[in-house]
């Protein structure tokens, strides 16, 4: 990092957060002016009405400008539904967010504009549900997490959307390449073009008057924006003394006059024109789309005509860093923050991979964008590398490097994987080459398709229930169909079918969920931002949300915890039906007690001892195998509000931890409340002894393709990366795996707090191999004395 | 039949995603029984031929279920805790099915070459993609030759490439045997004094040396040399030397040593086995060290390399 980066990053350095009211307020004002109007109208001329009253300021070393909120690495709160109930605000406060008495005041003022009138997503969606049906559904935490009351859904509050009001939950990759290339102008210019030529000859042409008026006055008031940015930063240059800052904001002078209005002309504008644009689309799980291949023109223009260095272009990813770190997101209420894990979220930039033509699409810019990630490290913005046969063992080693240093990025997928499920879908070959990820994994084409995969469907509380005889003992109620007492089951077989079923079910009663939240969304959160960088927006002339997209995968079943039913599987199959070590009653009976007391701790052991998934054995892979696919072919039995079939996907984000808390005891030995696999298709913690071979020839035989997306996390110790042989050993593992089929894996090279922690609770890091010269040993297995030198060496290593 | 697939040996470890035995993505099989004592083994588990029970007395509770079911009742409880009279243990491994809190284990197992065979063939694609294979570890390969022979021929008849880690102490056609199968061979260099190897090793080195030339020189088969280095035992610069001019001179500049510093992973085993007597606490060598004797190969024109 050169000094200003550093000084850039030094103020990222936060004691407190302060949450901001601004926006909201300003969002409110408009929308009462604005009564009566349609929405998608009332929703743009809040937003122009937000961005040209928006406090804007320019801070010291920006060379990227563009505040986030009113105050420097503030939150503004949210702009969709009521603020917090009191005691979240209070461990808002705890953890580090700072609120005055009278903004909260300001807030709660707010409150009656949104409560009871129907106007947020929860009320909406809470209307349909039915005390019989979907609201014992909904309050089991199937999906978790749980809802508990019907108007206020999984906790009410938010703070940190971008400058735009956004789509609600649904993630888009938009056509940002249009944006910078042609300039807003163009947009606005044939918006009033469509508009004039317009005639309202049926009801779709009165929509599409409605929605290029919304992205006339919306992307107007991005322009103007824009232009304040440039008016300030000329006023500050006049006054400037420092001749080089004084240059520095000339420059932004000109180039904030100049885009995200008109084409940029130079990398520069370019990387300001998408920074304007991504903060009014921003959410916490905005994507960078495929940056390295939009961005390259102008990179490499600017460098053929001498105007720009590569320490340069470092210079400025790295301050896209620091920007994309300005922005910060919490939202929900405390199980939803669990879930989420505090202020996570999932602004992936995608590098590499094929272009259109399938020709390998790696330039300098990708490794560029690799090296600011390891010279500026922050937790985001983070990054995917597409990886493809004929990705440069260069740009493997170089991402290796990265994750070396222990920051959890980039991750890798698999282009073979993800193009083969798009071409499934029947999206024609040079469009499925272009795909990039929103969210953390979800596939999407850019300015063609939406994703939607919030829905965290727990898999092992559906096991519990199947156990159960569709009685769900949590809630203690009968909530699914009667598949049959588990101790008057004969055969394996027919266990597994009654679990198929109530699965079955479940995942009809999610499509529900999921097509009333779609339509909600489309109801309450219009937007004429999104909906006008998607593509022939202006011709087709709808709501990015009121439209059936090119490739539509809208909805998508998301399961958790499946690798604890195949292992859970496994032990009954072992135990119970092929060995009759133990009956189902003696079976059952122990997981009631949670395992406790009339030696169900030996019945735990044998338990523990059954196969378990993530050490390449067939007899229980086959049966994860069984189930992947059961999900997979299932999904796509239903249809999604939005057009289209429902899509299976696997990410459980952290869903595993408060999925795992909503769980009894299972038969893959473990205890009630225990968190569950984390990923999709990652062993159980611990339970994968065998290597990452191992591991990998598990995650093979399940078949990912028709999957939109699944998640691998496999951790290292530092002695396993050390040197470049190492990397390349490790990118053959990678490559292997997506050669395949496998779709994503991601690496967590262990830091110290994780050898402590194995130390402490050696049962769920049995996994965890430590290298030291030509010899090789599981953590756990060592004495105290080794094992607190290794704890001393790694932190020495400065890993 | 000798070299059959149903050829029975004792391992006791498969480690798959070795990336420090040879080249590529291999799997490591750890066979036991070693015709050397070197003082500051690692692996003493390794030693013998027949199984070892391991006992992790800070977790052992002394609820006694081993002492019942032990067949040579070489078990009892004493101060809360069970010991192991290790003169008539054989090894059965049945205190270690009942022990509840996993304080005992049986280090070492009875398979077939065919069972080894068929855990390390689950890998076949990693190897092919990596230009990886199997390695031969220990112990030492030497000490099981008819077991060594039977999975490496299975490896190369699958295709596999093949690597044996040895200390080269053995009859020199007990050897050949084996390299008949091998690409690969992974060869410690302890100490370049005979009486001081005898001392440190319990045996003298001359065998060693002698077999080392024949591989290189005769059987001409791809060598790489491993050197560990024992502070305050092999690591004099006089014996370095020798070490280095011999790897260079004797054998051939075109083999790569292996630098490896001691580690101490090995110093609680012997509390495992209950034998704390045999214990050493080693100072590792550190990384100033480890450059300068990497300086003494380099200038016999060897490449090298710290660490495996």
């Amino acid at each position: 990092m050169n000094a200003r980066v550093e000084r850039l990053k030094e103020r990222l350095k936060m004691e407190e957060y302060p949450i901001c009211v601004e926006k909201p307020r300003l969002i409110i004002e408009a929308y009462r002016q604005a009564e009566g109007e349609p929405a998608i109208v009332r929703r743009a001329k809040a937003t122009a009405h937000y961005l040209d009253n928006k406090t804007i300021f320019i801070e010291d070393d920006e060379l990227i400008v563009g505040n986030v909120a009113s105050k420097p690495m503030g939150l503004e709160a949210g702009s969709l539904g009521p603020t917090w109930p009191k005691e979240d605000i209070e461990d808002l406060r705890k953890a580090g967010l700072a609120l005055s008495d009278e903004d909260e005041a300001v807030l709660r003022s707010m409150d009656d504009y949104w409560k009871g009138k129907g106007r947020t997503l929860d009320e909406r969606q809470g209307q349909f549900y039915d005390d019989e049906r979907l609201w014992p559904f909904i309050k089991s935490g199937i999906l978790c997490p749980p809802w508990k009351k019907k108007d206020e859904g999984r906790g009410q509050g938010a703070a940190g959307v971008g400058w735009g009001l956004g789509l609600g939950l649904a993630l888009i990759v938009v056509d940002y390449a249009k944006v910078i290339n042609e300039g807003l102008n163009k947009i606005i210019k044939d918006a009033e073009e469509e508009l004039r030529n317009l005639r309202y000859t049926d009801a779709d042409k009165i929509k599409k008057g409605d929605f290029l008026k919304s992205v006339i006055i919306a992307l107007s008031a991005i322009v103007r924006i824009a232009e304040r940015f440039g008016d300030l930063a000329a006023n500050m240059a006049s006054k400037e003394k420092d001749t080089t800052r004084k240059k520095e904001l000339e420059r932004i002078a000109e180039t904030c006059r100049w885009v995200p209005g008109n084409p940029a002309r130079t990398f520069y504008e370019a990387l300001q024109s998408f920074w304007f644009i991504w903060i009014m689309i921003a959410s916490g799980t905005t994507p960078g789309g495929r940056f390295d291949q939009f961005m390259y023109p102008f990179y490499k223009k600017d460098k053929e005509e001498g105007r720009i260095t590569d320490d340069d272009v470092l210079e400025l990813l790295e301050c896209l860093r620091i920007k994309v770190m300005q922005y910060n997101f919490v939202g929900g209420g405390k199980l939803q923050r669990d879930k989420w894990a505090g202020m996570a979220r999932w602004n992936n930039w995608m590098i590499g991979g094929v272009t259109p033509e399938g020709e390998d699409a790696t330039n300098e810019l990708s490794y560029l964008i690799l090296e600011a990630a390891k010279d500026c490290q922050t937790p985001h913005h983070t990054i995917t590398v597409r990886v493809h046969e004929g990705t440069p063992e260069a740009l493997m080693l170089k991402a290796l490097e990265v994750v070396k240093t222990g920051t959890g990025m980039p991750a890798f997928i698999g282009d073979k994987s993800y193009i083969e499920y798009l071409v499934g879908q029947g999206v024609p070959l040079h469009e499925a080459r272009d795909y990039a990820l929103a969210g953390c994994l979800d596939v999407n084409i850019p300015g063609k398709s939406r994703i939607h995969a919030f829905g965290m469907f727990i898999t092992t509380r559906v096991f519990e229930i199947t156990m159960n005889n569709g009685f769900d003992p949590r809630l203690g109620v009968q909530l699914g169909p009667k598949t049959g007492e588990f101790e008057k089951f004969k055969t394996f077989d027919d266990f597994m079918q009654a679990f198929k079923e109530q699965l079955k079910y479940f995942m009809g009663l999610t499509v529900e969920e999921h097509n009333i939240l779609l339509m909600a969304q489309t109801q309450l959160f219009p937007d004429a931002v999104h909906s006008a960088l998607m593509v022939d927006a202006i011709k087709v002339g709808r709501d990015a949300l009121d439209r059936t997209l090119p490739f539509e995968n809208g909805s998508a079943l998301n399961l958790v915890g499946m690798i604890n039913v195949a292992d859970s599987m496994a032990a009954v199959k072992k135990l119970v039906f092929d060995e009759k070590k133990v009956t189902k009653k003696e079976l059952k009976a122990a997981l009631a007690a949670n395992w406790e007391g009339n030696g169900y701790g030996e019945i735990r052991k044998l338990c523990l001892a059954a196969p378990k998934y993530g050490n390449g054995d067939p007899f229980v892979d086959s049966i994860a195998k069984e189930l992947y696919q059961f999900w997979a072919d299932t999904a796509g039995t239903f249809t999604s509000a939005w057009g289209g079939t429902v899509k299976p996907t696997g990410i459980s984000i952290t869903a595993h931890a408060p999925g795992g808390a909503l769980t009894g005891a299972t038969p893959d030995g473990r205890y009630a409340g225990e968190t569950l696999a984390d990923g999709t298709i990652s062993a159980a913690q611990g339970k994968d002894t065998h290597g990452p071979t191992a591991v990998l020839r598990s995650a093979m035989t399940i078949n990912q393709i028709p999957f939109q997306a699944t998640l691998l996390n496999m951790k290292f110790h530092p002695s396993a990366l050390a040197s470049e042989e190492d990397l390349r050993k490790l990118s053959l593992l990678i490559r292997t795996y997506f050669s395949q089929g496998g779709k994503h894996v991601q690496f967590n090279v262990v830091q110290k707090k994780m050898l402590v922690d194995a130390q402490q609770q050696p049962e769920k890091h049995r996994d965890l191999i430590v290298r030291v010269a030509g010899y090789s040993a599981y953590f756990v297995a060592l004495g105290k004395p080794v094992q607190d030198e290794i704890i001393g060496r790694t932190e020495y290593a400065g890993m | 039949m000798t070299g059959g697939a149903d050829t029975k040996g004792v391992i006791f470890n498969i480690q798959h995603y070795s990336i420090h035995d040879g080249p590529g993505i291999r799997t490591t099989v750890f066979l036991k029984g070693c015709p050397l004592r070197c003082f500051w083994c690692q692996n003493p588990e390794s030693q013998t031929l027949e199984p070892v029970i391991f006992l992790n007395t800070e977790r052992c509770t002394g609820c006694g279920r081993c002492v019942d079911v032990c067949p040579e009742r070489a078990i009892q409880i004493i101060e809360g805790k069970s010991q192991t009279d290790r003169n008539l243990c054989k090894g059965t491994g049945k205190c270690a099915e009942v022990c509840p809190n996993e304080a005992r284990s049986l280090m070492g197992r009875t398979v077939t070459a065919r069972e080894v065979f068929d855990d390390i063939n689950q890998d076949a694609i990693f190897y092919h993609n990596s230009g990886g294979g199997i390695t031969l570890s220990g112990g030492d390969p030497v000490a099981q030759p008819d077991f060594s022979i039977s999975i490496l021929k299975l490896c190369r008849d699958a295709g596999i490439h093949t690597a044996i880690e040895t200390c080269g102490f053995a009859r020199w056609g007990i050897l050949q045997r084996i390299l008949t199968y091998v690409d690969l061979v992974l060869y410690d260099f302890k100490h370049m004094d005979s009486a001081k190897h005898e001392e440190y090793a319990g045996v003298p080195n001359d065998i060693i040396l002698e077999n080392a030339k024949k591989i290189y020189h005769e059987l001409r088969l791809p060598l790489l040399a491993r050197v560990p280095v024992i502070s305050g035992y092999n690591d004099s610069s006089e014996n370095l030397k020798k070490t280095a001019a011999f790897i260079a001179n004797d054998l051939g500049t075109d083999i790569k040593v292996h630098l490896l510093p001691y580690h101490r992973l090995g110093e609680t085993k012997y509390e495992r086995m209950e034998e704390p007597e045999k214990a050493v606490s080693i100072q590792p060598p550190d990384d100033s060290k480890m450059e300068e004797i990497k300086k003494i190969f380099e200038s016999n024109g060897l490449t090298v390399q710290i660490g495996g």
